[in-house]
């Protein structure tokens, strides 16, 4: 739910179609223009069509620099970014060999795993001496090591299911699994705002998709009682199958998903639940195993838990933990498994020693202590940006705070004003978000000092009032600097 | 300070193209643009109300025919090309007539053209090419003209690809 002011509205729809305006009149002088110049495609067919790339041409391009920026080191609480100049107004960007260290508001690292670790490191190390950086094969060839077989041991008691299997990448995870789980004749729901590794592993599948409004389990009973009704198109048989996807933390929203009331929707009509908890594994929840152990739902109700090990726990690759007989299926099915290169051991001791951390086996209360602190910095963080007077989305406890910025102007000016200041944001815009909604979304860690988020705080709030987005009325400034003097005491 | 801030909850319209119709603001925005350039042409020429209107008209035909029935597609590349053989008169609220927005937007040139030929006095040569914006335009809204190409002309320059083959489990 985004509140909006209807000002905010009429000239973020004025500024889109300024821009679009614009870009239309340059592409227009440029045909004109290019009329005259030969083409010297030889009788191939060009790469895209006119408009297909009109969005990158004249808007990405714009604000190129705030996107993609290079960094020169591990992405801790601190995070050195390399500067790049741009001579022909950010068509092509060169670097320079100066670095920014900035406080890091941008990189998934919830836990702080993501810099050096006393206990994972040296243990990574080891790993990486004894089996090198890759097993140079497929899993299902030469590249199952035993610590492949002790990682997925090792998520599956995490996670709280009988069996595990695991992937190279977080991404691939779900457009490879989606499509050798369901197929033609299938149906898949999906919320609204799913990730696009999802939305490609359904198109994949060839399964029908249709999706339900986000987070609404109204709306999902709704359509699945349409659904199981009308059947299949045309020939209107019953569906093969029926998967319901959803996400553990919404990434570009912050929020959680509704998990209880959907759950009793797909069980009361029999429909298989998929849940997505890249962003939640880890970070939420009193020990760490996600959206489930918050919201009390059974782990057996779930039938397939994916989730990645890039967020929580500073490594790559993903997951999928199910039933026995699920997995089975998988490893004897999911293209992913033939033919993908297995995780890289390096990685796989990382996420061995981050989860071990995290459940206390090191012999030390750190990960209780880590969890605490992401708890209680997103709480803060969230908080403080509240009183300020900005949008804030997300519920609390989650680490993931969009601030919304709405006019397209907006988000160069709050990327660059940050970086000037020393500090790292991500803005996301069209078309990741929808049109008049862009954010600036930012991940706390628990490797956040107080200090560092004050620091952030102060940086956010004067870049807030010169950009303007504090769409909110403030709370009186003299209170907010004694609280937080107390809070720092 | 009650209704200060509108609150919507997020659509499911998939078409990122188009599903930026359904936030508060479109109509309002659009008729404030149409008149901003009606004050912009009369500070400009400093012609006669009725003439201004016309140009406002035209040029308003000209704009919305060209971006709503004549491209095709969609200005990013991200849903890889379902919507390459639509307009994006077609493509919006998923296709389905007769929704609120689409009367709206099939008003606002009639309005316009009444205005325009009321402020003209219905004097000739004006006349005759507001009515012929107007028929274009709202005949190209008409529900029975979806998806529908007359003599061919803007039609499918590349047809859609032949279905998949049939891979049963």
């Amino acid at each position: 739910m985004v509140r909006l002011p209807y000002l905010t509205a009429l000239t973020t729809l004025f500024s889109y179609g300024l821009l679009f305006a614009f870009g239309q009149m340059r592409d227009f002088f440029r045909k004109i223009l290019d009329l005259w110049k030969s083409k010297n495609l030889q009788g191939y067919a060009p790469i895209c069509l006119g408009l297909e790339d009109f969005y990158t041409r004249r808007l990405y391009l714009r604000i190129q620099d705030c996107f993609n920026r290079p960094i020169a080191g591990a992405p801790d609480a601190w995070i050195d970014v390399v500067e790049r100049y741009s001579k022909d107004s950010n068509k092509t960007l060169h670097r320079t060999s100066k670095i920014n260290k900035c406080i890091n508001l941008g990189s998934y690292n919830y836990l702080g795993f993501a810099a050096a670790d006393e206990y994972c490191t040296p243990r990574v190390i080891e790993s990486l001496k004894q089996y090198s950086p890759s097993t140079c094969s497929a899993r299902v060839d030469g590249g199952t090591t035993k610590l492949h077989a002790e990682l997925e041991e090792v998520v599956a008691r995490f996670v709280g299911k009988p069996a595990a299997i695991l992937f190279g990448m977080g991404y691939a995870t779900n457009s490879a699994i989606i499509p050798a789980l369901i197929g033609k004749g299938g149906l898949i729901i999906s919320d609204s705002l799913n990730h696009n590794s999802i939305v490609n592993g359904a198109r994949g599948s060839g399964a029908t998709v249709r999706v339900f409004q986000h987070n609404s389990a109204a709306h999902l009973e709704e359509v699945l009682r349409e659904q199981i009704a009308e059947g299949q198109p045309r020939t209107h048989r019953p569906w093969k199958k029926i998967i319901v996807i959803i996400e553990g933390i919404y990434s570009m929203e912050g929020e959680l998903c509704k998990l209880p009331e959907i759950i009793a929707v797909c069980k009361k009509y029999k429909a298989y639940t998929y849940l997505d908890e890249a962003h939640s594994i880890g970070a939420i929840g009193k020990s760490g195993r996600g959206v489930c152990e918050l919201l009390g739902v059974d782990t057996a109700d779930m039938d397939i838990m994916m989730g990645t090990f890039t967020k929580s726990f500073g490594s790559c690759g993903g997951y999928i933990a199910a039933s026995k007989e699920i997995i089975q299926h998988l490893k004897n099915t999911c293209p992913a498994h033939f033919y993908a290169t297995s995780m890289s051991p390096p990685a796989a001791q990382q996420v061995i020693s981050a989860i071990k951390v995290v459940l206390g086996e090191d012999g030390s209360n750190r990960g209780a202590q880590k969890l605490a602190q992401i708890r209680d910095n997103s709480n803060f963080f969230r908080s403080e940006l509240h009183k300020m007077g900005f949008e804030v989305l997300g519920d609390n406890d989650s680490p993931v705070m969009p601030i919304m910025l709405y006019n397209p102007a907006k988000i160069p000016a709050f990327s660059r004003e940050c970086l000037r200041r020393n500090l790292a944001v991500v803005t996301v815009a069209f078309p990741a978000t929808p049109l008049l909604l862009a954010r600036a979304r930012i991940c706390i860690s628990a490797s956040h000092t107080r200090e560092d988020m004050i620091k952030a705080l102060e940086v956010i709030s004067k870049v807030g009032d010169l950009v303007g987005i504090k769409y909110f009325p403030v709370e009186p400034q003299k209170h907010l600097t004694d609280k937080i003097q107390k809070k720092l005491e | 300070m009650a209704k200060l801030y509108e609150e919507k909850t997020t659509p499911p319209d998939l078409n990122k193209n188009t599903e930026w119709l359904m936030y508060p603001g479109v109509w309002t925005t659009y008729i404030l643009i149409v008149f901003f350039w009606w004050l912009v042409v009369l500070s400009v020429s400093g012609c006669s109300l009725g003439a201004a209107w016309t140009v406002v008209n035209l040029v308003h035909f000209a704009i919305t025919f060209q971006f709503f029935h004549w491209t095709k597609g969609t200005p990013f590349a991200e849903d890889q090309g379902v919507y390459n053989n639509l307009t994006w008169w077609e493509q919006i609220d998923n296709g389905k007539q007769l929704t609120r927005n689409r009367k709206f937007l099939t008003v606002v040139p009639l309005v316009l053209y009444l205005i325009a030929s009321h402020t003209t006095d219905h004097q000739k040569p004006m006349l005759l090419l507001n009515t012929i914006a107007v028929i274009i335009l709202v005949g190209a809204k008409c529900p029975n003209m979806h998806e529908v190409h007359l003599l061919g002309i803007n039609g499918d320059r590349w047809p859609a690809s032949a279905p998949l083959e049939d891979h049963d489990r």
